[in-house]
């Protein structure tokens, strides 16, 4: 059986992201204990799917600034995650980490730090979904899952 | 699943429908065309769940219905048509998918097969070195603004009047290959930036081209009118509006969002919308136009493309060769169509996102040369499996606002299909069936691999035995492209 976007059973265990995979397409599970760390998360798990491994360190990597303001983490979620695609297919460059400016439930303020990519990404994303998008809070912790169109 | 979506009963042959009542928030049935085996799927992926969703959309004409290749999308199930009416209804990007006008071109040729099969090798070759796929972002064609803005404006009248193709084959193409579009401020700098370069070029996933035998004719009457004959050669184009869609869509939903967010009860925020007649909701029709008028020049342009490696590769001229357009059919779009609803000719939006339109024969909008047959509806298997050409119905004017399947449906996730994958070679395993198979990504490959779908055979069943579509040729696949 396929599990629908966002059905997760066992938040509390999981890592800090996971990637699934719906009937036509993919996403990713992440949580956070705040802002920080939910968006930074999200960006680990996205990396996962475009380039089979997590981030990676700094040297080299050129800052490119991201400000978002919106009407949710969700907005926010779902604009980041473009724009880390937009590097990668566009620019053909990793969001190797992030800096944070200000971080927090409707903005997000920081600095994307990117590399030129060696190789092309692995699979091709073409667009960060809202569906059953919902950012849940609960036990200290906020969790969420993205549906990519691939 | 909800035990709500449980509660489906058949009313006809292959025909499902969950009545209003049994949820509170729904505003109008739900109805799936479905083989028993194929409802438990759509139960067990939760796209029934999006059937039902959709069915709690305001002003919802008929019902949320969902064709038998019905799989888990997003908001919207793949496969699923809704229709809402021109005057005070509402439209969804997310009915339309990012992907718009994603669409099925198919051309017939005079070419037999054991001909093709002998230079079919090098005609993989050739099209995998000429036509970019998978993730280059660049075509071989280079258009500067105006040129790109004249695509948006003409789509493919706009390739034919200035590159190259047959005016005739305007007629064989949805809308005449163009939708009317005259508003560029309507689109992002991103989707100018995204779109402009991809022009002429297949893109990744499940697009794909196709060299096939028309290997079985249901109906002769209706293969001779649409010009298919047995042991020839015709050719399946798969692609759509590339990057310059998706940015569209992506666009739209957050201006739906910023403008629509607070006052709306959504089950699922991918299922956003606005009123046709709000600002926003003009702009992105408009928009959705320019995207649409893109993929019909994008196949264009792919079809004069794989006519010049045919010409090269085969040394016969284009008479010979015989190469001509069937049908060119869109299955991420929402139109504006007119149609029977309580005994009054209603104009409606009618949104379908993996669903194709059929329309029946008789109806205005089917080219003359194949009006007393109906509109030819293309059903594409997986690259393992055959396709079919099918033909539009009364039936399916009256029960799915002349919608039927567009593919065999995803079975599989992308995930288990390349775990499956891994047991086999599969260009061998399909080589041995004889198909070639030329991809540049195994990983996309394995992604595609037959088992990842539906039998078509299933699917293009329950289409026939529910009345929506009739067949009329099944054309098996000798030579396979793969985005």
């Amino acid at each position: 059986m396929i599990l629908p976007a966002g059905f997760c059973v066992t938040w509390q265990k999981m890592r800090k992201y996971e990637t699934f995979s719906t009937s036509a397409d993919m996403g990713i599970r992440f949580k956070g204990g705040d802002f920080r760390e939910l968006y930074e998360n999200a960006l680990r798990g996205l990396n996962v799917l475009l380039f089979g491994a997590n981030l990676r360190g700094t040297a080299g990597c050129a800052a490119v600034p991201f400000r978002f303001h919106g009407d949710g983490p969700e907005n926010v979620l779902v604009n980041f995650l473009a724009a880390v695609l937009s590097q990668a297919y566009q620019q053909r460059k990793r969001v190797a980490a992030i800096r944070f400016g200000q971080a927090g439930r409707s903005f997000l303020d920081a600095k994307l730090l990117v590399i030129p990519c060696r190789r092309p990404p692995k699979i091709e994303i073409k667009s960060v979904t809202y569906h059953n998008l919902r950012l849940v809070e609960a036990g200290g912790l906020m969790r969420a899952a993205i549906v990519f169109d691939v | 699943m909800s035990p709500v979506a449980r509660n489906f009963e058949e009313i006809a042959p292959g025909r499902w429908r969950l009545d209003k009542n049994a949820d509170r928030a729904m505003q109008a049935d739900a109805e799936v065309f479905a083989s028993r085996q194929i409802l438990q799927q759509a139960l067990d992926d939760a796209s029934i769940e999006q059937v039902v969703n959709v069915a709690c959309l305001p002003g919802l004409v008929g019902s949320s219905l969902a064709m038998p290749d019905i799989h888990y999308g997003y908001g919207f199930c793949i496969g699923g048509v809704a229709a809402f009416p021109a005057d005070g209804g509402i439209v969804l990007p997310g009915g339309v998918g990012y992907d718009i006008n994603c669409g099925v071109r198919l051309l017939a040729s005079s070419i037999p097969v054991e001909e093709f099969t002998a230079a079919a090798e090098s005609v993989g070759y050739a099209i995998l070195q000429r036509i970019p796929t998978g993730l280059t972002p660049r075509s071989n064609y280079r258009l500067n603004k105006k040129e790109f803005q004249r695509v948006l404006s003409g789509g493919a009248r706009e390739i034919i009047r200035n590159f190259s193709g047959a005016v005739a084959d305007l007629d064989g193409i949805e809308s005449g290959g163009c939708l009317p579009f005259d508003s560029p401020g309507v689109i992002s700098p991103k989707a100018y930036e995204r779109g402009a370069p991809q022009v002429g070029s297949l893109g990744s996933g499940n697009h794909f081209i196709e060299v096939q035998a028309v290997e079985e004719i249901y109906d002769l009457p209706a293969a001779r009118v649409f010009g298919l004959e047995k042991s020839r050669v015709a050719v399946m184009i798969h692609t759509g509006s590339r990057g310059f869609g998706h940015q569209i869509a992506s666009d739209y939903i957050e201006t739906f969002r910023k403008r629509n967010l607070a006052g709306l009860k959504l089950r699922d925020p991918q299922l956003v919308y606005a009123s046709i007649s709000s600002a926003e909701g003009r702009n992105y029709l408009q928009a959705l136009n320019a995207a649409s008028n893109f993929a019909w020049a994008n196949r264009q342009l792919l079809q004069e493309d794989i006519a010049a490696i045919f010409e090269r590769i085969l040394r016969l001229g284009r008479d010979k060769l015989g190469l001509r357009l069937v049908y060119d059919q869109a299955h991420n779009i929402a139109k504006f169509e007119k149609h029977e609803v309580a005994g009054r000719t209603a104009e409606l939006l009618v949104h379908r996102k993996g669903a194709t339109r059929a329309f029946p024969p008789g109806h205005p909008d089917v080219p003359e040369k194949y009006r007393e047959v109906g509109q030819p509806v293309l059903i594409p298997g997986s690259m393992g499996s055959c396709s079919y050409v099918l033909r539009g119905t009364a039936m399916g004017a009256e029960l799915t606002f002349s919608s039927s399947a567009h593919g065999a449906g995803r079975r599989l996730s992308r995930h288990q299909a390349v775990k499956l994958a891994a047991q086999s070679d599969i260009r061998e395993r399909l080589r041995k069936n004889g198909v070639l198979v030329f991809s540049l990504s195994s990983q996309g490959l394995k992604e595609e691999i037959p088992e990842a779908y539906k039998n078509i055979d299933d699917v293009v069943a329950v289409t026939v035995a529910s009345g929506i579509s009739e067949k009329v040729a099944r054309l098996r696949p000798l030579l396979v492209i793969k985005g």
